[in-house]
């Protein structure tokens, strides 16, 4: 469902230099799977997630969603993901009904077929407390549902989240949580990028840590404890990352995301 | 692009805006509020300074100031000096104090009084004034009978007359002759001070008042000495006002207002929205769930442009209407201005649609630039002081609609619709079809603008960096490219022409040849040569690529060396259009007579040295090395060689030759990228420009000398030679087939034009577009 292969993304920045934000990563989810992208903030989850969603370019390499390459069927692409992020906002001044209802149209949905599952999404994510409320005036939870049904309107195969989690409290994040769990069991394709290890260990199917634009590890869960001989997964990043980070001072290549 | 998802987009972009209280106040509450607050305040405040009345100090030396006919009994000016005796009163009269020190001066005594603010005008009548004055019928007798003795030299029965009417001892003529003239009246003196505005109204008052007395005086004296007062005024000129009861000269003033107001508005109705719609999205984390959606970036674009399209609309209507309703009023009462022309409305309606599109592209494209709304604020003041030229300019008193402000943008729509609303159709519609076209192309090219914006990751996810200058610098030169990047190109291009700006300003070259090598060599090789190869050393890491410094083809540099002979007939035709259509300055024609007396008589070889060869080295290397290949990263090879031609057009700083250096520039851009190298075009350059001076020296008496001459040029009615049409024909298949030739040759692409093509193919759903973007993506690395 989703192929990366040897993705880059290149950025120049007046401090830094040449920035890599990807450094040639690579993996492949498929349906009815959560897939984790663990990484430190300013690891590359972000830059790799807004590449899947068309929102960037590649640098090189290829990412395919459903058989699509994002660089150059971008318009197949978006209209076959849900795209959510800590950064995705409503719009202040449309009410969460509107909100859903805008992008269920860009989607192409027939405007009877789109109230009719506008109806039952409300019904099932509880919000319809958000039907008729401005996205100025919503709590963070609410504005999270609404980005959420958003998000799944148009009933896409693959869905991105972005840390999605954060700046949540813990009952809204679980809530989110649990909803992306029963997307899973309607065989989505989830990639779920998060830096807090007990989401990834609760949620998702297959992980990929990723540091500095490279991923250390990658696998389930459990092939990732065995192949790296360290049952707790918070040690088991923190030993990848500072090897990772140690090898590279040594061979004086401490390049990677950092453009030094 | 798909409609359905553009009117979507524009649905919901006018919910959003209609929903934001500020929009609606800036375009429905303030022009209904606005203007008539602003004719009231107007109409108030004219009044209030008309009714003022102003003070007036009178000194003399002596108190027989205040017995002068000027005044009348109660010290006040006489009501008769006044065509409206109520106006008297708009001058109160004080006279300097009776009681006086010994070394009192008058004069000091006004100034004083005027700089402390004591009165807003004085006049000061000199000593022997009122004596003198009293005399002065006396006087125009004496000098009448002066006359009279001259010619007959005998008694006249006025002479006689005259003196006893005025109770003066009667003198006999002889007498009374050249010897005895009474000595001329001195002049008063009206002390004001153009510092303050009320002292400058209380002179003309008092000016007026001065001019009405001593016609009076005149008239008497005349009148006394039994001339006829007419030989004062020998006629008027009566007035013949065709405009005047028929409303036209309302529509002269309406013509001069609602155009700058209709642009003016556009310009403030599309801005805020834009703002709004662009910057403020990106603030509030919009713009990203956006760009994610389904809806394609043109998709996106386009839904934006119109929202803004209709706000601008929405505003420049509401506020046109209300100022012509408020300007109706007030002006009405004011004077005589009529309401605006009856089909002023659809003028403005027909004009407003293509000055919206355009003014909302140009702010959409520029609002893209923002990271915030409080920096896109910021972008207001300098889309004013671009626009407001355009705007003011055509609306100076000897602007005319033609051709030449025809084709320039914003320029031709003003001047369209102002000689619509003063009635002139002819000419209005002769010239629509080009101010149409030439607004239709500024709109498509700020739309494009506008959507590449919107696809360009630098400007939509820009991070609020701090600026350190010396970091900046460091990190330019540690993260040069191969070629230089677009904004390095841009900044190249800017750096020159203000360079080329000032260096043109403060150098005035002495006009002999010497003078003239200075004026050509400094601003070629100090200007542009140096900084182009500064930047390429410190911008670019491949300064031969950049500089496009290879071998080409062998068949390159003939063809060019053809392509130019063959495009110099063609290109004086065109010279002469754009002289015909921008006629020089008669000014600028005389300054630089000296110039083409050089061109035509200096040394030739140091003239193809100086105006052939450095030219085709430095501009070479400018713009079609630095500059071109900058613009090629852009990923659009015609864009880049457009861009460059009209870099290389404003080098040229005069109009009449920049116009003609863009056409050469095309030519010379597309032979650059074509061969791949700069040295065609310093053939091609070097060619044109020295086939200018040799063209300079060919003269009639030259073709009668050799007659075969004759075959390709005609001799001109007023003297010199020209083309013959055959021959320009002729030229111009041979130009186009020279440059067809190139158009041969294996054109090396850039790596972000093979990357623009690709895209382009995945677009058409090309099977292979996949491994191409690999490939591509990897070449690009």
């Amino acid at each position: 469902m989703i192929q990366v292969h040897e993705l880059t993304k290149h950025y120049s920045d007046l401090r830094r230099g040449q920035i890599v934000a990807l450094g040639g990563i690579g993996f492949r989810a498929k349906p009815g799977q959560i897939f984790g992208l663990l990484g430190p903030n300013g690891a590359g989850k972000t830059t790799a997630l807004r590449v899947l969603s068309t929102i960037l370019k590649p640098t090189s390499g290829t990412a395919t969603i459903d058989g699509f390459d994002v660089l150059t069927q971008s318009a197949q692409v978006r209209s076959r993901i849900g795209f959510m992020s800590a950064n995705t906002a409503v719009y202040d001044r449309m009410t969460g009904w509107e909100t859903v209802e805008y992008f269920g149209r860009l989607h192409g949905i027939p405007r009877d077929e789109l109230h009719g599952r506008m109806e039952a999404l409300f019904a099932r994510l509880k919000m319809n407390d958000t039907r008729d409320i401005l996205g100025a005036k919503m709590s963070t939870g609410m504005k999270q549902k609404v980005s959420v049904a958003r998000a799944v309107i148009h009933d896409p195969p693959v869905l991105i989240f972005d840390e999605a989690t954060a700046g949540l409290d813990v009952l809204v994040a679980r809530a989110l949580l649990m909803t992306v769990a029963e997307l899973r069991e309607q065989g989505k394709c989830i990639i779920f990028s998060t830096h807090i290890m007990r989401e990834a260990e609760k949620l998702c199917d297959r992980i990929a840590i990723l540091h500095r634009g490279r991923i250390l590890a990658e696998g389930t869960l459990e092939e990732i404890r065995d192949r790296h001989h360290e049952r707790d997964l918070e040690e088991l990043f923190f030993q990848l990352i500072s090897h990772y980070d140690e090898e590279a001072v040594d061979s004086g290549q401490w390049a990677v995301g950092s453009g030094q | 692009m798909t409609f359905a998802n553009v009117k979507l987009i524009v649905a919901r972009e006018i919910r959003d805006q209609m929903r934001d209280r500020r929009t609606l106040f800036v375009i429905v509450v303030l022009p209904i509020l606005l203007y008539p607050l602003l004719g009231m305040s107007l109409f108030q405040v004219s009044q209030f300074l008309r009714e003022q009345s102003v003070r007036v100090l009178v000194v003399g030396s002596d108190d027989s100031v205040e017995s002068l006919p000027l005044f009348g009994i109660d010290g006040q000016f006489d009501e008769r000096l006044f065509l409206d005796a109520k106006r008297a009163k708009l001058l109160e009269v004080e006279f300097a104090p009776s009681s006086r020190p010994k070394d009192f001066d008058p004069r000091k005594y006004a100034r004083n009084q005027l700089q402390s603010g004591k009165c807003d005008v004085a006049i000061f009548f000199p000593a022997d004034f009122a004596e003198r004055l009293q005399k002065f019928p006396e006087s125009v007798q004496f000098r009448e009978t002066d006359s009279a003795v001259a010619q007959q030299r005998e008694p006249s029965p006025r002479r006689i007359e005259k003196p006893a009417r005025t109770g003066q001892p009667e003198k006999p003529a002889v007498e009374s002759g050249a010897a005895a003239q009474p000595p001329p009246i001195p002049n008063p003196e009206i002390i004001y001070t153009t510092a303050n505005e009320k002292s400058q109204i209380a002179f003309r008052r008092l000016s007026e008042v001065m001019q009405r007395w001593t016609e009076i005086i005149g008239e008497n004296a005349l009148r006394e000495a039994g001339l006829p007062v007419v030989a004062l005024r020998p006629f008027t000129t009566e007035q013949a006002d065709l405009a005047g009861g028929t409303g036209l000269r309302g529509a002269a003033g309406w013509a001069k207002i609602l155009p700058v107001m209709l642009l003016l508005w556009a310009l403030t109705g599309a801005f805020y929205p834009a703002i709004d719609l662009c910057a403020g999205e990106k603030e509030r984390g919009t713009l990203e769930t956006l760009l994610s959606s389904p809806a394609e970036r043109s998709e996106i674009v386009v839904g934006k442009l119109l929202t803004i399209m209709l706000f601008s609309i929405l505003t420049a209507v509401l506020n046109l209407l209300s100022v012509a309703f408020t300007g109706w009023i007030v002006l009405s009462k004011l004077g005589s201005f009529g309401p605006p022309p009856p089909l002023a409305l659809l003028w403005i309606s027909l004009a407003l649609l293509p000055v919206a599109a355009l003014f909302s592209a140009v702010c959409l494209a520029l609002a893209a630039f923002a990271r915030s709304s409080k920096e896109g604020q910021y972008y207001l003041m300098p889309v004013l002081l671009i626009t407001m030229p355009l705007v003011v300019l055509p609306m100076s008193p000897g602007a005319q609609l033609n051709l030449g402000y025809s084709l320039i943008p914003i320029s031709g729509i003003v001047l369209l619709l102002k000689t619509l609303l003063e009635g002139n159709y002819l000419p209005a519609l002769q010239y629509a079809p080009v101010v149409v076209g030439v607004t239709v192309v500024a709109c498509l090219v700020a739309i494009r603008w506008a959507i590449d914006q919107f696809n360009s990751e630098s400007v939509l996810f820009s991070g609020s960096e701090r600026l350190d200058l010396k970091l900046w610098l460091k990190r330019l030169y540690r993260d040069r490219t191969p070629t230089p990047t677009v904004p390095a190109a841009v900044c190249c291009a800017v750096v020159i022409l203000m360079l080329q700006f000032f260096v043109g300003l403060s150098v005035d070259p002495q006009k002999t040849i010497a003078g003239f090598t200075k004026a050509v060599l400094v601003p070629q090789l100090a200007v542009i040569l140096t900084p182009v190869l500064l930047m390429t050393l410190f911008l670019a890491s491949k300064p031969r690529e950049t500089l496009l410094l290879k071998l080409p083809h062998w068949s390159a540099l003939p063809v060019a060396f053809l392509a130019a002979l063959a495009m110099h007939p063609v290109m004086t035709v065109v010279q002469r259009s754009v002289m015909e259509l921008y006629p020089a300055d008669p000014h600028l024609g005389r300054e630089l007579g000296w110039l083409l007396e050089i061109i035509r008589k200096g040394d030739l070889w140091l003239l193809l040295l100086l105006v052939g060869l450095t030219p085709a080295v430095c501009e070479e290397l400018a713009a079609r090395g630095f500059v071109l290949s900058g613009l090629r990263r852009l990923g659009y090879k015609w864009r880049a060689i457009v861009l460059s031609a009209v870099f290389f057009g404003l080098m040229h700083l005069i109009l009449q030759q920049s116009v003609n250096a863009f056409i050469v520039g095309l030519v010379l851009g597309y032979i650059a990228v074509q061969s791949g190298s700069i040295f065609p075009c310093m053939v091609f350059h070097f060619t044109h420009n020295s086939l200018v001076i040799l063209s300079g020296r060919i003269t009639p008496e030259l073709c009668e000398r050799r007659p075969k001459l004759y075959w390709i040029l005609a001799p001109l009615e007023t003297g010199g030679v020209e083309y013959r049409w055959e021959f320009i024909v002729f030229c111009g298949i041979v130009a186009a087939l020279a440059l067809a030739a190139f158009g041969r040759l294996s054109y090396v692409k850039t790596p972000e034009e093979r990357l623009r093509e690709a895209i382009a193919r995945g677009k058409a759903k090309n099977p292979e577009a996949k491994d191409i973007s690999v490939s591509v993506a990897s070449m690009i690395e």
